[in-house]
């Protein structure tokens, strides 16, 4: 998984305009820029956009100039997420399910079933059943 | 309160009205007539249906009633939503049966809701349209056909479950042909009975593993997934 990870981002980065949106470099002592990509097709998973912040700092001593640039933050408002590899990539980004251990409530107080109660013969058999020969009562 | 139930679409539906009202049975005859014709329409066990004929090449998708070109549109959608695991394409043609129940409800809630009521619920095989005050919904336990394994309380509501504790694992993964693992039901909340229905469906034929990173992505839809380890995963917003 570490590989396909790898070859993820190696896509993410080719698709980047970086060389371009940092190329205007100005005589300013820090700088901070937002930069988003476009859309890029992320090669067969889809379309990714990466945004990133990015702080410059220009250091001039005398005619000596010296230039750093940091990216500071990553984000990607735009990714595949429908292959295994996409979700597994984006799983950082995931709300947590919440979990529970499986229980059965065998009088519960309720006004109908949701289930996968699709054939007459298994309906007759079901608490659904039940129910509503109780309320018909 | 009154409650009809009649056998249709193969499978028993009960319509319940919270307040009653002189119009009952005429409203309880508009809806169930309603699901009448969409068996008519859409039965793939019906030779004279549209989806039949569309199967055997005698009918048009321009020659198609504007309600089947609907749900056959919808059906390509949801297959691209669900990155093929809902798929209406069958050797035989088309077979929409995992969209047309939850959206024949859907129309027909449309009925009751058109002729004024806002206190009611469809229950068709287990999925179900609900709207107008409390309602208590259990889910059905996969392995204990009298208990339920959670309830849900809410006020306007589709609730849709695909599982394969019924009729053995007739849902498989179109991709493999072979039955789902790890996964004993995947119930869906949200606002559409049609897509509740086919995301069900479809999160279950994934399998575990794949179904509960799906449905924690979903948009506008909640999920509960009950896992053959007794797990029972649900996404933050599950009622």
């Amino acid at each position: 998984m570490k590989k396909a990870i790898t070859a993820m981002l190696g896509t993410i980065a080719i698709a980047l305009p970086v060389a371009p949106a940092l190329a205007a470099a100005k005589k300013t002592i820090v700088s901070i820029k937002k930069v988003t990509g476009p859309q890029a097709v992320a090669d067969r998973w889809g379309y990714v956009a990466v945004t990133l912040v990015v702080k410059k700092t220009t250091t001039i001593v005398g005619t000596h100039k010296k230039v750093t640039r940091k990216i500071t933050n990553v984000t990607v408002p735009v990714y595949p997420n429908h292959t295994d590899r996409s979700v597994f990539i984006n799983q950082q980004a995931l709300p947590w399910l919440t979990q529970e251990v499986l229980q059965a409530q065998f009088n519960p107080n309720i006004n109908m079933i949701s289930g996968a109660t699709a054939t007459s013969y298994a309906f007759e058999q079901s608490l659904q059943a039940a129910l509503l020969a109780a309320k018909k009562a | 309160m009154a409650i009809r139930v009649e056998h249709v679409m193969g499978m028993p539906v009960v319509v319940e009205l919270r307040d009653e009202a002189a119009d009952d049975e005429a409203l309880f005859d508009s809806v169930f007539g309603w699901l009448r014709c969409v068996d008519a329409t859409f039965s793939t066990y019906k030779a004279d249906s549209e989806i039949s004929r569309i199967g055997r090449g005698e009918l048009t998708m321009e020659e198609a009633s504007d309600e089947v070109r609907y749900v056959l549109a919808r059906c390509e959608e949801l297959r691209a939503e669900t990155g093929g695991y809902f798929d209406a394409r069958v050797p035989s043609g088309v077979d929409p049966s995992g969209l047309v129940k939850g959206w024949a409800v859907d129309r027909a809630a449309a009925i009751l809701d058109a002729a004024g009521r806002t206190a009611y619920a469809i229950n068709a095989g287990g999925d179900i349209r609900f709207r107008g005050g409390s309602w208590r919904i259990g889910i059905q336990h996969p392995l204990e056909p009298q208990a339920v394994a959670r309830i849900i309380e809410a006020d306007d509501l589709a609730v849709a479950t695909s599982g394969a504790y019924e009729r053995g694992s007739h849902v498989r993964d179109p991709h493999t042909g072979q039955p789902p693992s790890g996964i004993l039901s995947v119930t869906i909340t949200g606002p559409d009975l049609g897509t509740a229905d086919a995301y069900a469906t479809a999160a279950f034929a994934m399998g575990a593993t794949r179904a509960t990173h799906w449905t924690a992505r979903l948009r506008g839809y909640e999920a509960l997934t009950i896992l053959a380890d007794g797990r029972v995963l649900a996404t933050p917003g599950f009622p």
